[in-house]
């Protein structure tokens, strides 16, 4: 939705009915982290892919702010040498570059400086006056937590924050860790409703922004034959996994401070949980799909002493190992990592949602780094039939594969007959897979989430109450795994799917986790 | 200068591509055998391993009066058909030709190490032509929808049945001379399912102008359009017809003209594999300017690129600019796939305004 009319406001005659999406109003995007890595790899291969295929206002530039000195054009040099590289489409179209750069503007200085505002507001100004960007305003975040608070004041201070109601839009986008527990993450978000409205706040969590996260709410309630039997009375239990084939990459500082459940569980893990489990929203909107998302993650039973956190979670460290034929290091000796760091990268949880529809039913999640292989999928398994017809065990339950990554796609597993004169049951298969079903190239998640923020659409971005509730979960499972009392991560080795721990956590249940 | 399009206007729906390897090609004497046919394409997929999984969400029936119009849509076809998987029954009802023949040619596509396209030609020449059309209907895949890429007209009977169980026809009014919109307006009137490339072709168009009216200091003269004018290059075609017949359903009491000017894009001969936006062909759209007092919105095309500007309002500047997307094979067709059933509410009412306009010049 691009906008909200307001109420005495006379409908758009040519809107009604059309079948392609609005174009964004013309609009300048601030990136501020400009000689990041998120800009080069993401960001602006995603803006100049949105270029390319014609969803982008022409009426339309970037200003990088970064403390790097850059002029105008050596940072448009350097953001065509990072498209070359990093864009879904190459090679980068001359004709389309040409008029996407000619919007390219560049203000160096410290965040803590008024004065890189003042020529932050006067770049914005020019770009109003020679690109018609129109005054509206999208701001991205793509700085550490800790610069939040320096560059909402600044901003505010500089009067560049219009109010939600003013007719150019002000937009801030805040990429992730918001926050590093719920009262950071509550402060944070004090702090940024002093400064904006809600309604102008975009928390970005890019899982939300894949297709296949997305096609999980076409898949739920676009279907009449799964929602009878998604629930407690059918559904066994559910499995999610998140797991990644790279260590830390070199980025040991950052986590050692976040780990696993900072990493992965408060946001892209939660987020997925909400979504296998929520109820129907009364219509597909920002609000109505975060108010079940909330209900959701306000069902999850928090473990509140060090006792139910031993029962549900299970922590891992990788120690060395080999992954893909490759020896790796173990997590303690690689770069900037303490010798004894009691940071885990893997955790495995059994979450109980307490509502009508699934009590009674675990939601296993784990998540982890050096895993054999990148996987992430939402696998739901079915209960047995009440009555083995064809002999004790011989018939599987069904289960049902939502696979986010790689190889996006559903598959679904149920048991028919071996062919011959015996009753003999054999699970079988049947498999869609999103990529050769529909050849389309699917956008990047940052694509989709730009050009969702830059029409003011918040439905695949979370809101405050949702971030806090997720911090709510994880912060109490932190509060006992990072106490000195609370055993280390039981170690793992790189290239395995965690610790034991972790399969003796469904084994006590008479579960074990899918084979992947 | 205006002139009308002539009978030699358009061919149907086109794209051109050498025939594929790996195709079977089967002749038989009297009448097509459905069984034959049916294990021949089941011999073809398990060519690439016993459990190659099939994806299929349609029935594309391409309707044909001669191999070289096939030969002209197939890549458009099958470009369409990577972007929904599906079986292509292609007909050639060959009727110039004296000798009585019956062809089937078949082949399969791989995507992924599945089978994304299934692909059966069905070619019948002379008096075997009557054949074509149960055969087709013999060879759809069930419980799918099925769409009817139709270039041309009925002959008489011929494929009469085809076109009525469709659950929708994909037809281009751009490559036909404009006066048969007033066919197509009677077609929907009773209630077939018609698409149209040439609305597809206008998307760009009727986006930009309702982005125009969405643009907040802008958005005041939405109840104020008064009049709208449209210029086709060298010739009035459909989808400037199309165009203003849309803004006439959606705005009551419109004053409308349409004219032409100037003539078709010489085609440029690209230097570069990145594709662009096709040139402005014969008939098409060159500008559509619409009055509000004391606001005129005025959108032409420049090449690849359309921009709207606004005259008379108070802020006074251009409103918007965008690039049209490139140019590809089955790129229009792909987008009409995107509706497998049913009418499309707007663009009939669009056919039915331009059908009465084209009456009225008249």
């Amino acid at each position: 939705m691009p906008y909200a009319p307001e109420h005495d406001e006379v409908p758009n005659p040519l809107r009604a009915g059309l079948r392609a999406d609005s174009a964004p109003e013309p609009c300048a995007v601030v990136i501020f982290g400009a000689s990041g890595d998120l800009a080069h790899r993401k960001l602006v291969p995603a803006l100049y892919n949105l270029a390319v295929g014609a969803h982008l206002p022409a009426a339309f530039g970037i200003v990088g702010v970064s403390k790097s000195a850059y002029t105008h054009e050596e940072f448009a040099r350097e953001m065509r040498e990072a498209v070359g590289r990093f864009s879904r489409t190459r090679p980068v179209d001359p004709e389309i570059w040409q008029d996407f750069a000619a919007g390219i503007r560049y203000v160096a200085g410290s965040f803590d400086d008024p004065t890189t505002f003042v020529r932050l507001r006067a770049q914005l100004d020019e770009l109003d006056r020679t690109r018609s960007t129109r005054g509206n305003r999208l701001y991205y975040l793509a700085t550490p937590p800790s610069t939040f608070p320096t560059l909402l004041k600044q901003l505010k201070a500089a009067g560049m924050i219009n109010p939600p109601h003013d007719t150019r839009f002000t937009r801030v986008v805040i990429e992730k860790p918001f926050g590093r527990d719920l009262a950071s993450a509550r402060a944070l978000n004090r702090l940024v409703l002093e400064t904006c409205d809600e309604r102008q706040v975009f928390r970005i969590d890019h899982y939300l922004g894949k297709e296949t996260v997305q096609n999980l709410l076409v898949f739920r309630f676009a279907n009449s034959i799964f929602e009878p039997i998604w629930n407690r009375r059918y559904v066994d239990h559910v499995q999610i996994t998140a797991g990644e084939e790279l260590g830390i990459e070199g980025r040991g500082r950052y986590y050692e401070e976040s780990g696993i459940l900072r990493d992965m569980i408060q946001n892209h893990v939660l987020q997925l949980v909400c979504l296998s489990a929520l109820e129907a929203p009364v219509a597909f909107d920002a609000d109505s799909v975060r108010d079940e998302k909330i209900k959701v993650l306000r069902a999850i039973e928090t473990f509140d002493t060090p006792e139910q956190v031993a029962r549900n979670v299970v922590p891992g460290q990788y120690g060395p190992g080999s992954v893909a034929g490759a020896d790796v290091p173990g997590y303690q000796q690689e770069k900037d990592v303490a010798k004894g760091s009691r940071t885990p990268t893997f955790v495995a949880i059994r979450l109980n949602i307490r509502n009508w529809r699934w009590d009674g039913v675990p939601f296993y999640i784990r998540s982890g780094k050096r895993m054999p292989k990148r996987a992430t999928e939402i696998a739901v398994h079915f209960r047995r039939v009440p009555h083995a017809l064809f002999g004790e065990g011989s018939a599987q339950p069904n289960d049902l594969i939502i696979r986010v990554q790689p190889e996006e796609g559903i598959a679904l597993r149920f048991s028919a007959k071996v062919p011959g004169e015996r009753f003999r049951p054999q699970t079988v298969s049947m498999d869609f897979r999103y990529g050769t079903t529909f050849a389309a190239a699917s956008p990047e998640a940052y694509e989709r989430l730009l050009l969702d923020a830059m029409r003011g659409d918040q439905t695949l971005f979370t809101r405050k109450d949702e971030v806090e509730a997720a911090w709510k979960i994880v912060g109490n499972i932190l509060k006992v795994t990072e106490s000195s009392e609370f055993p280390a991560p039981y170690p793992y080795p790189a290239g395995t799917w965690g610790p034991a721990a972790a399969d003796e956590l469904l084994a006590q249940d008479g579960r074990a986790w899918r084979r992947l | 200068m205006e002139e009308i399009v002539s009978d030699a206007y358009g061919e149907p729906i086109s794209a051109g591509a050498a025939p594929h390897a790996g195709e079977l090609t089967v002749k038989f004497e009297n009448a097509f055998d459905l069984a034959r046919i049916e294990t021949l394409l089941r011999q073809a997929r398990d060519r690439g391993g016993p459990s190659v999984e099939t994806v299929c969400t349609l029935n594309l029936v391409a309707i044909h009066f001669s191999a070289a119009q096939y030969e002209k849509a197939r890549n458009a076809l099958e470009v369409a058909a990577t972007l929904h998987p599906c079986r292509i029954v292609a007909v050639i009802a060959d009727q110039g030709t004296q000798e009585e023949s019956l062809t089937a040619r078949l082949s399969v596509v791989r995507t992924g190490g599945a089978i994304t396209l299934e692909r059966i030609v069905l070619s019948a020449t002379g008096r075997a032509v009557r054949h074509l059309e149960s055969a087709m209907m013999g060879l759809l895949r069930p419980d799918l929808p099925m769409v009817v890429v139709w270039g041309g007209r009925p002959q008489g009977d011929l494929l009469r049945r085809v076109v009525e169980s469709a659950d929708r026809i994909i037809t281009d009014s751009g490559a036909r001379p404009p006066g048969y919109l007033a066919e197509t307006a009677a077609l929907l009137a009773k209630g077939a399912p018609i698409g149209d490339l040439a609305w597809a072709r206008i998307f760009p168009w009727q986006s930009l102008a309702a982005d125009t009216l969405d643009v907040p200091d802008l958005r005041e003269h939405r109840g104020n359009i008064r009049r709208a004018r449209v210029v086709c290059a060298g010739a009035v075609g459909a989808e400037g017809l199309l165009l203003l017949g849309w803004m006439q359903s959606r705005l009551k009491r419109l004053e409308v003209e349409i004219g032409a000017e100037g003539g078709a894009d010489v085609e440029e001969v690209s230097s570069t594999p990145i594709p662009r936006a096709a040139p402005i062909g014969l008939g098409h759209v060159k500008l559509l300017e619409f009055v509000a007092p004391p606001a005129t919105f005025t959108l032409r095309r420049e090449k690849g690129v359309l921009i709207s500007q606004v005259k008379g309002d108070d802020d006074g500047y251009c409103a918007h600019r965008v690039r049209l997307p490139p140019e590809m094979p089955g790129r229009l067709l792909a987008l009409e796939l995107k509706l497998l059933s049913g009418r499309d509410e707007l663009y009939a009412q669009a056919v039915q305004a331009a059908a009465k306009l084209l009456a009225a010049r008249t």
